[in-house]
């Protein structure tokens, strides 16, 4: 067991070692990047935030990833990147697995499993060091998917004095979903979207705009089934219907902003995901601030957060009677389960212990509407080769 | 006594860092059309954000490798970015197939050898090693 572990280690520490970071021989290019990190929390009893659920602490926030691309002729390459995580039981997948068409100097086509450009940090979101967080601030990082299949272009140019990047995707994802303790399908269709920065010297701004049809069954969420059938068996059936997400159109709209000094870092992004109709789901509405001043080799930062939801009336239509008050207020309880309202101010620090290599500690004062506030400490060590 | 050693630990300090600042220049083949480029030209053909010389044709910008002095003062300089800013910089790019860092091809001297043979490409070695077989189109101050 021992000399398994021992031989574990030394495995790891080959590849923490590969001296050739971000290696490439000939057409074929190896890198990798790797977190080991956890954490813990000050109340238990609170429900965990960003994967930090224990008073206890623990190194179980970490994950391994590793691409590989190849030249397969002229201007094609076909690039991988597996990533394995902790929280997945170590299981293996597919961040992204595309080939690319260098079509010329300035664009490129993929086609693929590629990451949605969601955010500012989407590209690179398991790269925890090409950030100043462990993680970006997880009130706006919460969407639960962030790979589509399907392709896209990616252009850079010049607009006067300015550097300019422009991507635009179309495809589809089907994936398992957990909501409440149960497994549910998800699926969008038709997915579209348009990402673009505009970059001078020290600073980067972004906006992003996605569509789909998205469909998830909710039916199956504890205590939905009653509630449907006491919804259907009073007539209200179009209100039954909003647990079922079937084919509903959804919206994100992603406004960012960075700036880097050398000496100033700051950063600032506001999402919004809006359904076109009442659903259980909310709609939502997410941002954070962060600022932060770097010397030698240390950078200190602050972040706020926030999650201010607007959850759906899932009982409109519904008639206000002696009768259907109990019914309004379970459909009303349904929808502010959905409905996050959370302030999180966070404190971290960033230590570059090498060209490659950062140690990261953060410190978060979680806030949630009406809840006790929970203190959340983590740290990791992050690293690329 | 021990003044005075502090004294001559002082100016060895100071003048530390001048004596690694030997000048850097960046080279290219001297057959190339062009004479000279401008800081912004450079950094933007080792920052990944242009993959043309001043004149159209294709560079290939080289690094020499990592620890090297030249490569430090080039990446400050130019890219203004330290060792760990530019590889943040560049982990952002690899991870995201939108750019490829420039090769390390060894130290001043391996550079010079492959511009020497190849005009398409660009890199940095210190203004001593400079001879009939590169052409200097910029001088880091």
């Amino acid at each position: 067991m021992i000399r398994n572990r021992l031989k574990q280690s030394v495995c790891a520490l080959a590849l923490l070692s590969c001296g050739h970071s971000l290696a490439h021989a000939g057409d074929f290019n190896f890198s990798g990047f790797m977190s080991i990190g956890g954490g813990f929390v000050d109340d238990e009893s609170a429900r965990s935030y960003a994967g930090y659920a224990e008073e206890d602490i623990t190194f179980d926030n970490s994950l391994l990833g590793i691409q590989f691309s190849s030249d397969i002729a002229n201007e094609l390459t076909a690039t991988v990147q597996l990533t394995a995580r902790n929280t997945d039981g170590f299981k293996v997948e597919a961040e992204w697995a595309y080939v690319s068409w260098q079509a010329t100097d300035e664009s490129t086509v993929r086609i693929g499993r590629l990451r949605t450009p969601f955010y500012m940090y989407s590209d690179y979101l398991d790269v925890g060091y090409a950030y100043p967080w462990i993680a970006p601030p997880n009130e706006v990082y919460y969407l639960p998917f962030n790979n589509v299949n399907g392709i896209d272009l990616y252009t850079t140019g010049t607009l006067g004095s300015f550097d300019t990047t422009m991507q635009v995707y179309f495809g589809s994802f089907t994936d398992e979903l957990n909501e409440r303790g149960v497994d549910i399908e998800a699926k969008t269709r038709n997915q579209l979207g348009f990402a673009g920065t505009l970059a001078k010297d020290w600073w980067t701004f972004r906006a992003a705009y996605h569509m789909a049809k998205l469909s998830i069954n909710l039916e199956a969420l504890p205590d939905v089934p009653e509630l449907l059938q006491t919804l259907q068996g009073a007539g209200f059936s179009r209100n039954a219907d909003r647990f079922r997400i079937d084919e509903d159109d959804a919206k994100f709209i992603e406004l960012g902003l960075n700036i880097d000094t050398g000496t100033f870092v700051a950063a600032a992004e506001h999402v919004e995901l809006r359904f076109e109709d009442e659903t259980l789901y909310a709609d939502n509405i997410r941002q954070f601030v962060m600022l932060g001043v770097r010397t030698g080799d240390w950078l200190i930062h602050l972040t706020a957060s926030k999650a201010d939801d607007e959850a759906s009336n899932l009982s409109q239509g519904i008639p206000v009677t002696p009768q259907t008050a109990e019914l309004i207020a379970e459909l009303n309880a349904q929808a502010a389960g959905e409905a996050n309202k959370r302030d999180v101010i966070s404190l971290g620090t960033r230590w570059d212990i090498t060209a490659g290599t950062a140690l990261k500690f953060q410190y978060s004062d979680v806030d949630r509407d009406g809840q006790k506030r929970q203190k959340v400490y983590a740290f990791a060590l992050q690293t690329v080769f | 006594m021990s003044k005075f050693k502090a004294i001559i630990a002082a100016i060895g300090l100071i003048l530390a860092p001048i004596a690694a600042f030997a000048e850097v220049v960046v080279v290219v083949h001297p057959s190339v059309a062009f004479d000279s480029m401008s800081a912004d030209e450079v950094s933007r053909l080792f920052l990944g954000k242009s993959k043309k010389f001043p004149d159209g044709s294709t560079a290939f910008p080289l690094n020499q490798d990592e620890g090297m002095t030249a490569r430090e003062t080039f990446n400050e300089k130019i890219c203004k970015k330290n060792a760990s800013q530019y590889k943040a910089y560049w982990s952002k790019l690899v991870f995201t197939g939108k750019g490829t860092p420039p090769k390390d091809a060894g130290d001043a001297n391996a550079v010079k050898a492959l511009i020497s043979s190849n005009p398409n490409m660009v890199g940095y070695i210190d203004s001593s090693l400079v001879d009939a077989s590169v052409k200097v189109v910029f001088k880091l101050k």
